[in-house]
């Protein structure tokens, strides 16, 4: 696998880790197989998934990174774009107090203006929606991580805490129904009375 | 040459002076914590899960027949409709002989993420009005929502006409493709899917990050500027640091609630369009053909006119008032201007309407 590009230097990087991490793991597990036993046997298993999603997690860590770099870039330059504005438009240092408010404001101004435009434009969107989609999926990678090691310890973990809570959210529906319906009764029921 | 630069001693003083009052303001402003925002006194008649209605006490003899329940925003706090007394909106309604209802939200936790669109107006809202019309012994009630609030009493007014005697809406969501602020640009972006599956419930910080986003420099730098040269006014202090505490204060939104809004109202802009469904029903807005009462403002930088204004084009009602107003998203509701414009016109028109 030849390197050629970022992304090809990521991809030859997860798989050589990957590589490794595998057979080092089919090389170990034999020997732990004999002396470990059950839970144990368990915890060893675990152990190859959270380096599994370590590896995917560094893998998109790089490309969160991008985005952050452009957000950053998106900022600066705007930020120098309308400091060589102000600069235009106020020239000289203000030396009193009215001609320093006046500054203060022209400052304001343009700076809101400038940076309203970026916050509004399609390029700060696509970026900022990408950063956050890459933030989304580093936490998720922490999410299975955390999983691996409640599951290890014999807790639920959120999937199951998700089942849960949409069970509950059903039950809660229904009763409401139940209630609305018992209600209707007994007006209908006052009403013939 | 000199390389000297001259500089002003009324600069230097306004500098010492502004030192002065930043130094002092822990001694004159009360911290944000200790303040208790919410000042017209009220019952709690009705409580579901961690959605709670609050009476407020009427302050005439004589009330208007219709009572009036205000649907408040899913973003930041209540409080904000009753921050000051004297910018109060629930108090100027009740000083007018208004009967007032106000539904709280509460605070979402993990658990209440499967929360939807069906869950708070079919169920939270709808047991609501049931409440109050028990209550009152009414068969309709005045519904008004407030930006987010205005979204879901439309809806509700399209799927329950038959409550609703008079519609206002303050500020509502309506057409997300013609909102030009810049929160409908992030939005627009974000894949909601991932967010929720993900997260879960949207977090208050992703809410702060998008304030933080509306005039960056105004907002964050010569708002506080402007505090610590006022320190002393005390009138300036209170009214900034009750909104600042208001500001500061979001809840999470139910992540299903917040899937549905971005997606329906922002990405698909499926309201307008006649084309959203909340609890298996089409919400059309041509259903809405009780009387309505629109408030939008020019300055609004959060709910742009022009996102909420075709509300007012859309309905099938004939009685309809659509009012501009030269103010912002907040001041519209808590500020001198509300009390002396917005308010009085308003009530004006429900002593017409009820």
């Amino acid at each position: 696998m030849k390197p050629e590009s970022t992304k090809n230097v990521a991809e030859y990087y997860k798989h050589l880790s990957l590589f490794w991490t595998d057979l080092i793991h089919l090389m170990s597990s034999k020997p732990q197989a004999l002396t470990s036993i059950g839970p144990m046997r368990n915890f060893t298993e675990n152990a190859k998934k959270i380096t599994t999603e370590l590896i995917e997690g560094s893998a998109v860590l790089i490309e969160f990174n991008n985005s952050l770099t452009e957000y950053y870039r998106q900022l600066i330059d705007t930020w120098n774009e309308s400091q060589k504005k102000v600069n235009f438009k106020a020239p000289k240092i203000p030396n009193d107090p009215e001609q320093f408010e006046a500054y203060k404001r022209v400052w304001i101004d343009i700076f809101d203006n400038d940076f309203t435009e970026l916050f509004d434009s399609k390029k700060f969107g696509e970026n900022y929606g990408k950063l956050v989609a890459k933030e989304l999926e580093l936490t998720k990678h922490w999410n299975n991580i955390m999983n691996v090691m409640l599951q290890s310890a014999n807790l639920p973990n959120k999937q199951e805490i998700d089942d849960v809570y949409r069970e509950i959210h059903s039950l809660r529906k229904r009763i409401s129904k139940l209630e609305s319906k018992l209600r209707e009764k007994n007006t209908v029921k006052n009403i013939v009375k | 040459m000199s390389s000297e630069i001259k500089i002003d001693p009324k600069i230097i003083a306004e500098i010492l002076k502004f030192s002065k009052n930043v130094a002092k303001a822990p001694k004159l402003v009360t911290a944000p914590d200790e303040i208790k925002l919410g000042t017209t006194p009220f019952d709690v008649v009705y409580e579901e899960d961690k959605v709670r209605l609050m009476h407020y006490k009427p302050m005439t003899d004589k009330q208007l027949h219709t009572p009036l329940i205000i649907a408040y925003a899913i973003i930041n706090r209540y409080h904000i409709l009753d921050i000051h007394p004297k910018k109060s909106w629930v108090k100027n309604l009740l000083e007018h002989g208004v009967d007032v209802y106000m539904i709280d939200w509460g605070t979402p936790s993990s658990i209440d993420k499967y929360l939807d669109f069906d869950d708070y107006v079919n169920g939270y809202l709808d047991n609501c009005v049931e409440f109050v019309k028990r209550e009152s012994n009414v068969d309709k009630v005045s519904l008004q929502g407030y930006c987010t609030g205005g979204t879901m009493a439309a809806i509700y007014s399209s799927l329950h006409p038959e409550n609703v005697k008079n519609f206002i809406a303050t500020a509502p969501v309506i057409d997300g493709w013609k909102d030009t602020t810049v929160v409908s640009n992030l939005v627009r972006h974000i894949d909601v899917d991932k967010f929720v599956e993900i997260v879960g419930n949207m977090p208050p910080e992703f809410m702060y990050y998008c304030f933080s986003i509306l005039k960056p420099f105004e907002q964050g730098v010569e708002k506080y500027i402007k505090f610590f040269k006022n320190i002393d006014d005390k009138n300036f202090v209170d009214n900034f640091m009750r909104i600042e505490k208001w500001l500061s204060d979001t809840p999470p939104i139910p992540g299903e609630l917040f899937r549905q809004w971005i997606k329906d109202i922002y990405q698909d802009n499926l309201l307008i369009q006649n084309k959203m469904n909340v609890g298996g029903k089409n919400v059309s807005l041509r259903n809405i053909k009780m009387p309505l009462f629109t408030q939008v403002a020019v300055g609004d930088h959060l709910v742009s006119p022009e996102c909420s204004m075709p509300l007012h084009y859309s309905v099938g009602s004939e009685d309809k008032t659509l009012k501009v107003y030269p103010t912002g998203h907040v001041g519209m509701i808590a500020s001198s201007f509300s009390q002396k414009k917005i308010l009085p016109e308003l009530c004006q028109w429900l002593k017409v309407h009820s």
